[in-house]
């Protein structure tokens, strides 16, 4: 019996050790790589990984994904261990904090020798990777925000598709032409913190932070208690999902969106989820993209950014082989034929005219918007200050959002604190 | 001869010694793991508590007692977290051990199959604080999940469980009084202690059912009571996990549990010296509670061996 319970033990322990012992054995360079995403973006990087470890046998990649939120904490823990993985999937948000703190490593030096090979990527499409003149971050793909319509639904109710310049009014009266016509939400919650951001760019070409990042960049309160009136007329006439429904049913990723079950008819969305969206809906419906609505007589509310970037971390053990990786996943024909745009459209021009020709529906409609917003659209703002997290996580959820949505204050009287709070924050950073 | 005599001889104060090597060798990966896991951490986060330690530029200053000032005046959040904290101290505690004991004394019956039931009403506790069974709870009081369809067939239109602010924390109280597993079977084995023969003679002298409750198994079972309560108290204001999965502290906060504030501040926005500040503040708190309760069990707590009041 105790014999039996040893032997369990040391298999136990070999099994454990096993692995270890084989990669050293084969003599393998180790690249640990983390992301986060949806189960369709885990699906296609794992696949693409495997593709590259089968053209590079001395090539082993470790990776690790999880969710936006469980990315940060993990990877933030990670940082102050000394234990962060060589490449890092990073975001536009948080860069320049990440920067600050010195944890990402400078890849002018791999861009110049070309072991990155940028000559099929536009200059515009690197940009929001530098910090400080430098580059730090590869972008992945090109995205923005998105209003997706289900065109079935529309057609359902006996509704035109809107004109691509639409406003929020007509967008108010779709959503509640909707609701009565199908008895369905025209749409999920409106109340996410980048609609509030790039709330001021339609109406009055101002970004919810300055240019500094020391303090909000609106003075103006009416824009956003406006906004929020809608949605509270909205929320009460059942055009859009109610809040109180939204906390319920909990943050369940992009698949979970009401378009996806067909209780809703339009989505708000990044233009890249496009393809988790229509992946997880099936590929017998229809959707069609349209830019955020604008005021009336204002200006597009959209904006082009980098969908994420892959980041090379001070503290990686192997960054030449890192570096080798991001150039083969952003340049390689291959590698983007398994990817399909699902991070954005791709940068390099030359995976784009290929993959043109094969495209899914969801990826072409994506390529088309893309297209559509370069001709129309408001630029791009510095990205946030290091406190938007707090900011966000502190004030404009829990005193702003949420007091306005269940009705326990008017949007009158929670803008103001939420200008004074967030200047506060924003100021002692 | 001689030599083995001496040799014992000598050997026995040596003896002592290397028992007690040997012991300390068998709890060596324990201890070790103690020391560099939780009392290392806990010296470190005391210190850190009176700095502004942040995570990911791994730096902070001493900055004083600023984090207390700060949580105890400043931030709005924090008082919101201590009334929910209280709140679900308050109800889920003693909910708890109601429930504990209830189905700890259907279950002190010899009935065929009482087994069977033992465990089927402990499994829950052992699944208790894990993901799983909080995904299932997000289910259950969903909108369209089990408790409201059952309303329904019943002609009454169910609330939205989770999404209402004054229902919201009940389901995760409710939760809690579904758990009763471990509480029970440290109930059912003090049950079991009570002799026989008290009742027996209590019987005799004409008590009711109620009687002999409240007279012997009640008296008999404080020092239980007292075990159980300390160790729900001190668990209750730690709850954690059932906000994390299904509430995620909304809405309005009002689920926003103090373990739950601390992960945020630690882990999410970096934080850690604020963070600290906060789990010490709790670790005080509890640790007075506890000793109020130890305090006050002279005044309520029986022990058979006790000489009585001096």
């Amino acid at each position: 019996m105790k014999n039996r319970k040893l032997v369990f033990i040391l298999i136990a322990i070999a099994l454990l050790v096993l692995p270890t012992l084989l990669a050293a054995a084969q003599d393998q360079t180790v690249v640990r790589i983390s992301w986060w995403g949806s189960q369709n973006r885990h699906d296609r990087t794992i696949a693409t990984i495997e593709l590259y470890e089968e053209l590079n046998p001395d090539i082993d990649i470790v990776y690790e994904f999880q969710g936006w939120g469980d990315h940060w904490t993990k990877l933030s823990t990670q940082a102050a261990g000394g234990e962060l993985p060589d490449i890092m999937q990073h975001d536009y948000a948080r860069i320049e904090e990440w920067v600050a703190n010195g944890l990402l490593m400078p890849l002018d030096g791999y861009i110049g020798s070309g072991v990155i090979d940028t000559m099929n990527i536009a200059d515009s499409s690197l940009a929001g990777g530098m910090v400080d003149g430098q580059m730090y971050g590869i972008n992945l793909g090109n995205n923005s925000e998105v209003f997706t319509l289900d065109t079935d639904a529309f057609a359902a109710a006996g509704l035109e598709l809107p004109a691509l310049d639409w406003t929020w009014t007509q967008f108010e009266e779709i959503a509640n032409q909707i609701q009565d016509a199908l008895g369905i939400h025209g749409i999920g919650v409106l109340t996410s913190d980048q609609l509030w951001k790039s709330q001021y760019m339609g109406c009055c070409d101002q970004w919810a932070y300055a240019p500094d990042g020391m303090s909000l960049g609106y003075e103006d309160d009416q824009p956003l208690i406006d906004y929020y009136n809608m949605l509270l007329r909205l929320q009460e006439s059942g055009g859009m999902q109610s809040y109180e429904d939204s906390v319920a049913r909990g943050d369940q990723g992009v698949e979970a969106q009401l378009i996806v079950s067909q209780e809703a008819a339009m989505a708000y969305h990044w233009s890249n989820q496009i393809v988790a969206v229509w992946n997880a809906s099936g590929p017998e419906r229809n959707f069609v993209m349209y830019p955020i609505p604008r005021p009336e007589g204002g200006q597009s509310q959209n904006y082009i950014k980098p969908s994420m970037f892959f980041a090379v971390t001070s503290q990686a053990k192997n960054p030449d082989e890192a570096a080798a990786f991001i150039d083969w996943f952003v340049n390689s024909v291959e590698a983007n034929e398994i990817l399909e745009a699902e991070r954005g459209v791709p940068v390099s021009s030359v995976v784009r005219e290929s993959l043109l020709p094969n495209l899914g529906a969801a990826q072409a409609e994506m390529f088309n918007y893309l297209g559509l917003i370069e001709m129309d659209n408001s630029p791009i703002r510095p990205a946030d200050p290091a406190a938007h997290a707090d900011v966000v996580g502190n004030i404009f959820g829990p005193e702003f959002v949420e007091p306005v949505m269940y009705g326990m204050i008017s949007p009158e009287e929670a803008a103001p604190y939420l200008r004074e709070e967030a200047n506060r924050i924003l100021a002692a950073q | 001869m001689a030599a083995t005599l001496t040799k014992a001889k000598r050997r026995k104060p040596s003896n002592f010694g290397q028992d007690n090597l040997v012991g300390y060798l068998f709890i060596g990966p324990w201890l070790a793991a103690f020391f560099l896991f939780t009392l290392i951490p806990i010296a470190v986060s005391l210190v850190l508590s009176f700095t502004d330690y942040n995570v990911l530029s791994n730096s902070g200053d001493f900055i004083g007692l600023d984090n207390f000032q700060r949580m105890f005046f400043e931030d709005r959040r924090y008082a919101r977290s201590v009334n929910a904290t209280l709140k679900y101290v308050v109800f889920a505690v003693p909910l708890r051990l109601v429930f504990a004991l209830g189905v700890a004394m259907l279950l002190n019956t010899w009935r065929r199959g009482v087994g069977v039931y033992r465990a089927a009403f402990y499994a829950p506790s052992i699944v208790g604080g894990s993901i799983a069974v909080a995904v299932m709870w997000r289910e259950i009081f969903g909108n369209d999940g089990l408790v409201n369809f059952t309303l329904n067939l019943l002609g009454i239109e169910g609330p939205n469980w989770l999404g209402r602010p004054e229902t919201a924390i009940w389901t995760l109280i409710i939760l809690a009084a579904w758990q009763f597993g471990s509480p029970m079977l440290i109930f059912l084995a003090g049950l079991k202690n009570i002799p026989r023969h008290l009742y027996e003679s209590a019987e005799i002298d004409g008590a009711n059912a109620f009687q002999r409750f409240l007279r012997i198994t009640l008296p008999m079972l404080t020092p239980i009571i007292f075990f159980n309560l300390i160790m729900q108290l001190i668990s209750g204001f730690m709850v954690f996990t059932q906000a994390f999965i299904v509430t995620q502290g909304k809405p309005l906060d009002t689920t926003l549990f103090y373990a739950l504030y601390v992960y945020r501040r630690a882990f999410e926005l970096n934080e850690m010296g604020y963070a600290s500040a906060m789990a010490w503040v709790m670790l005080m708190v509890i640790a007075l509670l506890t000793a109020l309760v130890f305090r006050s069990s002279s005044y309520w707590v029986h022990y058979e061996s006790d000489e009585g009041p001096a």
